[in-house]
């Protein structure tokens, strides 16, 4: 059995959850400054829980927020689509995501190649400037570190995030993109619906202190559909189809 | 369990929110009795009847308006806290 | 007939038992002996094919108890299966190796000598505990090991196991409660709007009434509903169909609850259809409880659904044609019928009735039971005397009686309301049918089938049908033709107005579940509990675990003739969730605790910390030991104080406030100013509430002109967070408030030594005094992380609290740790720091502070600005400067030595009279006494007043007022 080449505890940037991975029997490739786990079996049979049930951590992958007066004009400005609708989340063409949580605020996660390369674009971009009155432009959110990354993947996704969460995330009910900001086994948390291929997954973004817990929560509550940790090679994986 | 529409999120299960009070414009402090501010701070009107009432979604953290029946417990509607509060207040003194 | 075709009990009929299967023996115990059954066997219908009658002693006569519904609507089937008490036997399926007792006996289930209370009865009259405790409360004294010891239903084990609970969601267009015919008739026509229909049911197998009941003679009528009900829900394909599931109440907004195993469901439905059927209704007569005594219903469920035989010669109490359809159903399995007694005085002919004449049953038309025999046991009924009814619930003397093993009652039914009646509904007695009878049901409730006086099959059909017609459009489904309204004249012949018979010799049972009898309640009416929901509590009828499923029809019924009152005024009693008996880990659930936990959480944990909860958080208290408490928490003192320590502050709350109008916010939410704040510096912030009191405190950071970053104590941030936005909601200013508790971690290093520290991490922060003084803040690099410094001094030392975004809090931990080895740095814990600022003086919000304390009382006016025209609170606070000040809250120290440190709530006393409280004290390691802070008469605030504390065991002890702080009173230390 090989063992892993690269371990959590060595990167600047830590995922809130890397001793569970590590534990799970994770294989972390470096993403962004910290450990990502990519697979835990092979990455075929990773691939194979995940069609069914899976949980990846994507943690240390970017993502950041704006919000604020000035948030969705200047993003939009930036070259970002964002459309009317809060709770929707819409893709960027660098498979990025900008979810929309309110009027004024974006939650951008970046796309499953985690390239980074619009978060920092963003990132760089913003500042406090020196025109006076000033135009306002909204303000950087440190999403990347306020919230814990899952995704939770498969067909039996829906009927698990039933035993944790009130709103009904069926895919027939709940559409591609949408956003549910609600309680996840008593904590708050963002669900956004982003399939993989045709397999049913869900973002699941929620506080960053808590991410042991909940990790532990949804690994319980997916143990009736055998489900496990899935790495982030699945994912792009079944994202191909 | 109730459910409650937020004016953000949509229908939710009551436990999702928290309740704010009644909205009570705040009166001019500086034209007040102290007996006056005095009622205004402790007294409730206790209301038979629909209330104005705010309520917070706790995992957005977001404030909105309910009239409530405190008869029937009926939920009449919700909209956004701006429907009420309009524009900017500023106290005397405070800068524009 | 071979051995291996008795298997399963010699009650065991051939050929039938829909919910049984044969080929799969199951052998379990029942009070230590093995009886066999077939998977699908609830234990009663086990014992029964066994020849098991008796399944329980009764609650307080310990009167043998055999099967009475078959359905678990009654408490006579209460068994205990290990540590699990209160089973329904003949509800609960049997398994391999179950091992089951009988409940509320003593010695043996067999003799139980608990049965000789009966004899003693008198002296337990009705309303025993109001007569026995209302006045002299010495008698629970004698009572109480005796109430406790007979009463009482099962064993409870402290030490039983906690198994595995949980919850899930559901989510439907239409849910239909009840899989028999009215709600497989509701179900196929609310699928066919298209929407999502849920149907539960709570038998294994759908059909209701279909599996059991006989509709005409041959059988035929039910099969053939049966099957054109089941295939049409089988063939929509959008009915989700539970089985084995309970619906157990109804609530605001059409939240129903549904137990299914060990899953509790919280299912959310647009439109509800009720269609739960009704409770077949006992008679009343003397000793209708014995063993062999049963609803008919219930002998119907014996032969069809598990294939037993309920006795081979049967006596039958009717007044319907139910009693005629059982009478067949005896006949067909080869049981002997002594005779059918109907109650009514001219039997309409009818298909089934002439069916029994022919068969040359005698039917006593007119006459009831007037007392049920046993062999001086109570164990089984053998016989029946014969009487005819001479007017309401009156008998002549008796003119025949019957030996027999098996009392059929068929006397009527009770609409199952509870769920509608918890949701709302308002029901009313029916003179024409003797039964209550839907008037009003809310908006989105449909009820369909008996519960809603249906009873005739087609009818039943065509009421389902209309129901989930009705609920589909409710709940925005595409319905076609409204089907016709239904009624069912024949619901009129269902049910006798009276079927009671008191008796001489008493022995009426009533209530099976609280071993009420008739005399009982005659009594309790007698003693002025003459309305229903009195005599409920004052006799206890229906308040056991059926919840008056079988008693509260009766009740209603002598309540009204007792008080002259028109049974149609009246209602039966409140009826409350749960519909059937529910777990507390149904309630439970999986339960969940959410916890947050810091980036430096297993760090402290490899240190050997002990953790303590701050709401939810978890920190380190101290490190070490337990058993070494005290030793730490000094150690970790003198660290800080002489060297340097650092201490997890990941907790303490961080919100950013952004925007033109940051400033002029933070005006209006502390007491302090800020407009003025420089960009670099930071500022202690104070918050009111709108009635003045102190509800949480922190410092604002000003990072640049529209950039504030203020901190909140670790309980109180998400409540100051939330405040903020509300205000702001109506004031509308240009800012932006985010709750950034979560996003940064931090550490505090503290202690003289805490600067060459930080220099080895920290290259492009100037850290001199100079650069950098006390109560400035930085933004820079700490070993490499992005980083936000404060000079800030709650411990009362040179100090840097460092905060770097979460992810990066284990490698800054790592890296201080390492960066602090040749100084010998070292954690401190949450008990050190409180320590620390109190030798400072410094107050920690609520617990220095309660839900009154001001500003004035907290000795805080320096916090308080005066020159700004509005905070939240300062009206208030302004009012109570002119008010007499209550109390204050001072330092105090202990001069004698030898006095112990009181501990916080120690009451501060004068005059006799309680003026204040210690709200924290230490031994303080820095200063070597005992120092501390209480609220005291504003007479003994000044320094060098004494003050009486009230410690453990009532001892007064002297402190003595001293100014704060206790350490360092020019503060040079932080500001090295």
């Amino acid at each position: 059995m090989a063992l892993p080449k690269v371990f959590a505890h060595n990167q600047l940037r830590r995922s809130p959850i890397y001793r569970e991975t590590q534990k799970a029997g994770a294989f972390p490739e470096v993403v962004n400054g910290g450990a990502v786990p990519m697979h835990y079996g092979s990455v075929e049979s990773d691939t194979l829980v995940g069609a069914r049930m899976g949980i990846a951590d994507l943690s240390v992958l970017p993502h950041t927020g704006f919000k604020g007066a000035g948030t969705i004009e200047w993003l939009q400005g930036q070259g970002l689509s964002i459309g009317p609708d809060s709770n929707m989340a819409f893709r960027q063409e660098g498979g990025e995501l900008a979810a929309r949580l309110a009027p004024s605020e974006i939650f951008l996660i970046d796309s499953l190649a985690a390239t980074g390369a619009l978060i920092q674009k963003l990132n760089g971009a913003w500042g406090w400037g020196t025109e006076k009155p000033r135009k306002l432009i909204g303000y950087p959110m440190p999403r990347q570190d306020s919230h814990a990354w899952f995704m939770v993947t498969g067909s039996a996704a829906p009927e698990m995030f039933a035993k944790i969460c009130g709103v009904d995330l069926r895919p027939h009910k709940f559409k591609l993109g949408q956003i549910a900001q609600t309680s996840l086994a008593k904590m708050s948390g963002i669900v956004i619906r982003g399939d993989l291929g045709q397999v049913p997954a869900y973002h699941l973004l929620a506080d960053i202190a808590s991410a042991e817990y909940l990790w532990g929560a949804v690994l319980d509550a997916m143990g009736e559909f055998n489900g496990r940790p899935v790495g982030l090679a699945a994912l792009r994986q079944l994202a191909e189809g | 369990m109730k459910i409650m529409n937020c004016p953000l999120n949509g229908p939710r299960n009551i436990s999702e929110f928290v309740w704010g009070g009644e909205v009570k414009p705040m009166p001019d402090e500086t034209k007040l009795s102290d007996r006056e501010w005095a009622e205004y701070v402790f007294l409730e009107n206790n209301t038979a009847g629909v209330v104005r009432e705010w309520w917070c979604h706790v995992p957005t953290s977001y404030w909105f308006i309910a009239e409530r029946n405190t008869i029937t417990d009926e939920i009449v509607k919700t909209y956004p806290a701006s429907e009420v509060f309009k524009s900017r207040v500023d106290f005397a003194g405070a800068k524009p | 007939m071979t051995a291996e075709m008795n298997w399963g009990g010699t009650n065991r009929l051939p050929n039938r038992g829909a919910l049984i299967d044969r080929s799969r023996p199951v052998t379990f115990s029942f009070e230590g002996s093995l009886v066999e059954g077939f998977e699908g066997d609830t234990i009663a219908s086990a014992l029964c094919a066994n020849g098991q009658w008796m399944i329980s002693r009764s609650f307080k006569y310990h009167r043998p108890r055999g099967v009475l519904t078959m359905i678990g609507q009654d408490a006579n089937t209460l068994v205990q299966i290990g540590d699990e008490p209160n089973c329904l036997a003949d509800k609960r399926r049997i398994a391999p190796g179950l091992v089951v007792e009988g409940q509320n006996y003593f010695g043996s289930f067999d003799s139980d000598a608990g049965r000789f209370v009966e004899w003693v009865s008198k002296f337990l009259p009705v309303g025993f505990y109001y007569k026995t405790f209302h006045e002299k409360r010495s008698s629970w004294r004698f009572w109480e090991p005796i109430v406790r010891a007979m009463a009482g239903l099962g064993k409870i084990d402290p030490h039983a196991h906690h198994g595995y609970f949980d919850k899930q969601y559901l989510f439907a267009d239409v849910a239909v409660i009840g899989g028999g015919p009215a709600g497989l008739a509701a179900a196929a026509e609310a699928a066919k709007a298209g929407g999502e229909v849920l149907l539960i049911d709570e038998n294994p197998k759908l059909g209701g009434c279909l599996n059991y009941a006989r509709f005409d003679e041959s059988g035929e009528a039910a099969c053939k509903a049966d099957g054109e009900l089941l295939n049409a829900v089988k063939a929509a394909g959008n009915i989700r169909v539970m089985s084995d599931a309970v619906v157990t109440g109804l609530f605001a907004d059409n939240w129903i609850p549904v137990v299914r195993g060990n899953r509790f469901y919280k299912l959310r439905a647009k439109a509800i259809v009720v269609a739960t059927g009704s409770i077949e209704q006992p008679a009343v007569f003397r000793n209708n409880d014995l063993p062999g005594i049963m609803l008919g219903s219930a002998a119907q469920r014996l032969i069809h659904l598990y294939g037993v035989r309920p006795g081979k010669r049967a006596v039958i109490l009717t007044a319907n044609d139910d009693g005629y359809a059982q009478a067949i159903d005896l006949l067909k399995i080869g049981s002997a019928v002594a005779t059918v007694v109907d109650l009514r005085a001219d039997p309409p002919q009818t298909a089934l009735s002439k069916a029994v004449a022919r068969a040359g049953i005698t039917v006593h038309a007119g006459s009831a039971i007037a007392e049920a025999y046993h062999h001086g046991n109570k164990e089984h009924v053998v016989g029946v005397a014969v009487a005819p009814v001479a007017g309401e619930g009156q008998l002549s003397d008796p003119t025949a009686s019957y030996e027999c093993d098996l009392v059929l009652m068929s006397v009527g039914y009770s609409p199952a309301a509870h769920l509608l009646l918890q949701a709302g509904a308002k029901f009313a007695y029916s003179t024409a049918s003797h039964m209550f009878e839907p008037r009003e049901i809310p908006a989105g409730l449909y009820a369909a089938g008996s519960v809603a006086g249906q009873f005739n099959l087609d009818q039943v059909a065509a009421g389902g049908r209309r129901a989930g017609w009705a609920a589909a459009r409710h709940a925005g489904g595409t319905v076609g033709a409204e089907p016709a309204e239904v009624s069912d004249p024949g619901a009129a012949q269902q049910t006798h107005p009276w079927p009671i018979f008191p008796h001489a010799k008493g022995g009426e049972f009533v209530d099976f579940d609280e071993d009420l009898k008739y005399d009982d309640l005659i009594n309790g009416i007698a003693d002025g509990f003459d309305n229903v929901e009195l005599l409920k509590r004052y006799s206890t009828v229906g308040m056991g675990p059926s919840q008056g499923k079988h008693s509260a029809v009766a009740a209603v019924r002598i309540v009204a003739r007792e008080t002259g009152r028109d049974l149609a005024a009246l209602t039966v009693t409140t009826q409350r969730p749960p519909y059937t008996p529910e777990k507390f880990g149904h309630l439970a659930g999986r339960i969940f605790d959410p916890e947050r936990r810091t980036a430096m959480h297993h760090r402290h944990l490899e240190l050997g910390a002990q953790m303590m909860p701050a709401g939810i958080w978890w920190r380190p208290a101290y490190y070490g030991p337990k058993a070494e408490r005290e030793k730490a928490i000094r150690e970790e003192v003198n660290a800080v104080r002489n060297d340097v320590a650092l201490i997890d502050v990941s907790t303490l709350g961080g919100l950013d406030v952004r925007g033109p109008d940051a400033a002029e916010f933070l005006n209006r939410m502390y007491t302090f100013t800020y407009a003025k704040l420089a960009v670099g510096k930071s500022r202690y912030v104070l918050m009111t509430d709108q009635a003045g009191v102190i509800t949480d405190d922190g410092v604002a950071c000003r990072f640049s002109e529209e950039h504030f970053y203020v901190t909140a104590t670790t309980s109180g941030v998400d409540a100051v967070y939330r405040s903020m936005l509300q205000w702001n909601a109506q004031w509308r200013l240009d800012v932006d408030v985010a709750n950034v508790t979560a996003a940064y971690a931090g550490v505090n290093i503290a202690g003289p030594k805490s600067r060459q520290v930080l220099q080895r991490l920290c290259q492009d922060i100037d850290l001199s005094a100079e650069a950098f003084p006390y109560l400035g803040v930085r933004e820079g690099t700490v070993a490499g992380i992005p980083a936000r410094l404060l000079r800030v001094g709650f411990v009362g030392e040179l100090g840097y609290e460092i905060h770097v975004p979460y992810g990066y809090g284990e490698a800054l931990w790592d890296a201080v740790v390492e960066a602090g080895q040749p100084e010998g740095i070292r954690p401190f814990g949450v008990e050190a720091q409180r320590v620390l600022r109190l030798e400072k003086g410094h107050i920690i919000v609520s617990q220095d502070t309660d839900g009154l304390t001001n500003a004035w009382e907290a000795d805080m006016p320096w916090a308080l600005a005066k020159t700004k025209p509005f905070f939240v609170g300062g009206r208030s606070t302004q009012i109570m400067a002119k008010m007499p000040l209550l109390r204050k809250l001072v330092g105090f120290t202990l001069d004698d030595p030898a006095l112990p440190c009181p501990e916080e709530c120690h009451l501060v006393i004068k005059g006799g009279e309680i003026v204040g409280r210690v709200t924290s004290a230490v031994n303080s390691p820095s200063l070597g006494k005992v120092v501390g802070m209480a609220y005291v008469h504003p007479a003994d605030a000044a320094p060098d007043s004494k003050i009486q504390i009230k410690i453990d065991g009532g001892r007064m002890i002297e402190g003595r007022v001293v100014k704060l702080p206790f350490y360092d009173p020019e503060g040079k230390r932080q500001e090295m």
